[in-house]
């Protein structure tokens, strides 16, 4: 019981720090997320229509997938210095993979038949991509987008070894101060309720823009008229 | 194609972003215009580091950086050479003495500052200010109960107890070469009757319970004050002194010229004692360093 009244001392001291650390470790993991998704969505679709290409790119992104954390920021720090930018860039490729093979799913699983008829249609190439595959591969591309945010929100944590801020700041002080139980669950608990309402957020999204509710939607429609 | 082309445009755009290292909307970063401020993960050090941030924003426009818990003073050293930090905020002359310039220890705190303060400017470009006015050494503290009941000053006033009495200290120190425990024996003259090697954290509450007689406490600590602790003067200045001070390179100074009179009001208006009150409010009442520097200089008015 201790702990937790320690707990709310803490952020009626500090609410405006712990907001603004909140907030720059949301950002951080949601540019990662972001510049990721503007590479790897692309990078889905090409290895997508290029078969040949596809288990290069997806090993070459499970390898970077398999580096720890910790040392990943290590050696990026080497290359490009302290600051929220290592960081960023780190997230970043560890985004690429969930991003990658759930485009590339997706993609891949839009039926054959509705390529054809969209062929057929005399849509061009660019025509088929935007207006039936990438809408069909939508919700998966989302579930990829939400597994990357998750990600992305729990490494942020170790940014603060590099001396970028985030709520990883607030969970190292409390290691280092002398009963800091309280100050690390100050820290952990906004970490773990940003992964959980990222996922929530996103999770809806995802079923927004399912196809099939979209097809269902407008079955009821068409019953009602 | 026209789409295809925004396309790597925007990618272009925001990778070169990325790598030049700009600044993301909302998260600074190490751009050209601000100034960073490298703290280490000690409270101490963070308090500092805020309220140098705190001063350079109140009196002039430059943005500031903090990039806190780097790992030692060697760490913020080389940072400062990579120009990935522009200002340490918490340097300690006995530290770099030994540490970046790899010198002899020197015992006078006047003739250290004096060194360091030469050979940084010298051998890295860099201005190491006057210290803050508080020093963060090792000092031999007992409760203020024994203090009083055998009239306790200075270290060698130990010497007639000191059979009966118990030292608790830091893991290290007894077997360390120079400042250690030989080194303080052949200075002083006497041996405690025990030793109790132990986590530095703990020392403080072993004196207060009266499990231990005499610790060896890092003097800004803040539980010195909260558990009525009593530090004994080094009266033979065994231990090097840790005067502390911000150390800034001097490119910065030159971009920004109103710095120099703007860290320099810092200098001398922190004595230890107010340290050790500002470490409490951190370690012991939870207070974020940010919002500490801020009530700390609210109070003195940001050293108008």
């Amino acid at each position: 019981m201790d702990v937790i009244q320690d707990i709310i001392v803490y952020y009626s001291q500090n609410a405006g720090y712990v907001w603004e650390q909140f907030y720059r470790h949301f950002l951080m993991s949601a540019y990662g997320v972001l510049f990721a998704a503007i590479v790897a969505i692309p990078l889905g679709i090409l290895i997508a229509r290029h078969h040949k290409l596809s288990t290069w790119v997806i090993s070459l992104a499970n390898i970077i997938q398999t580096i720890p954390a910790l040392a990943m920021l290590a050696v990026l720090m080497l290359v490009m210095g302290l600051g929220t930018n290592t960081v960023v860039f780190s997230l970043f490729l560890y985004s690429l993979l969930p991003i990658i093979k759930n485009t590339y799913t997706g993609i891949r699983n839009v039926d054959h038949a509705l390529l054809e008829s969209g062929k057929a249609m005399g849509m061009t190439k660019f025509q088929v991509l935007r207006m039936v595959e990438l809408p069909l591969a939508m919700s998966v591309i989302m579930a990829g987008l939400r597994t990357a945010l998750v990600i992305t929100i729990g490494i942020a944590t170790i940014g603060t070894f590099i001396g970028a801020g985030g709520l990883g700041d607030i969970i190292l002080r409390g290691t280092n101060a002398t009963d800091g139980t309280a100050i690390i669950l100050a820290g952990a608990i906004p970490t773990a309720l940003m992964a959980v309402i990222a996922d929530i957020v996103m999770g809806y999204l995802e079923k927004k823009l399912s196809p099939n509710k979209k097809r269902k939607c407008t079955q009821h429609q068409q019953q009602a008229t | 194609m026209k789409k295809k082309n925004s396309f790597v445009l925007i990618l272009t755009v925001a990778f070169t972003m990325l790598l030049s290292g700009c600044s993301l909307p909302g998260l600074s970063g190490p751009a050209k215009n601000t100034v960073a401020v490298g703290t280490l993960g000690t409270s101490e050090s963070q308090i500092m580091g805020n309220i140098v941030r705190l001063m350079i924003e109140h009196y002039s426009d430059a943005q500031v950086e903090m990039v806190n818990n780097l790992g030692s003073s060697i760490v913020q050293h080389q940072a400062m050479l990579n120009g990935d930090i522009d200002i340490s905020a918490t340097r300690y002359t006995g530290t770099d003495l030994a540490g970046a310039l790899a010198m002899e220890p020197e015992k006078d705190p006047e003739k250290a500052l004096e060194i360091v303060q030469r050979e940084f400017q010298e051998q890295f470009d860099q201005t190491w200010f006057d210290s803050y006015g508080f020093a963060n050494s090792y000092a031999f503290t007992v409760t203020s109960e024994l203090a009083e009941k055998h009239n306790l000053e200075t270290v060698s006033d130990l010497e007639p107890l000191v059979d009966d009495l118990k030292l608790g200290v830091d893991n290290s120190w007894l077997k360390r070469k120079g400042d250690g425990y030989e080194g303080f024996v052949a200075e002083y003259g006497f041996e405690f009757g025990e030793t109790f090697p132990m986590q530095v954290g703990l020392v403080y509450q072993a004196a207060a319970n009266g499990k231990m007689d005499v610790v060896l406490a890092y003097t800004t600590d803040g539980r010195i004050k909260a558990f009525d602790l009593k530090v004994l003067e080094d009266d033979k200045r065994f231990f090097p002194p840790y005067d502390t001070s911000l150390v800034a390179r001097n490119d910065v100074l030159k971009q920004h010229p109103e710095l120099e009179d703007i860290l320099q009001k810092l200098s001398g208006k922190i004595s230890t004692e107010k340290m050790q009150e500002l470490n409490y409010e951190a370690d012991g009442k939870m207070k974020e360093p940010s919002v500490i520097a801020k009530e700390f200089l609210e109070e003195h008015d940001y050293f108008e």
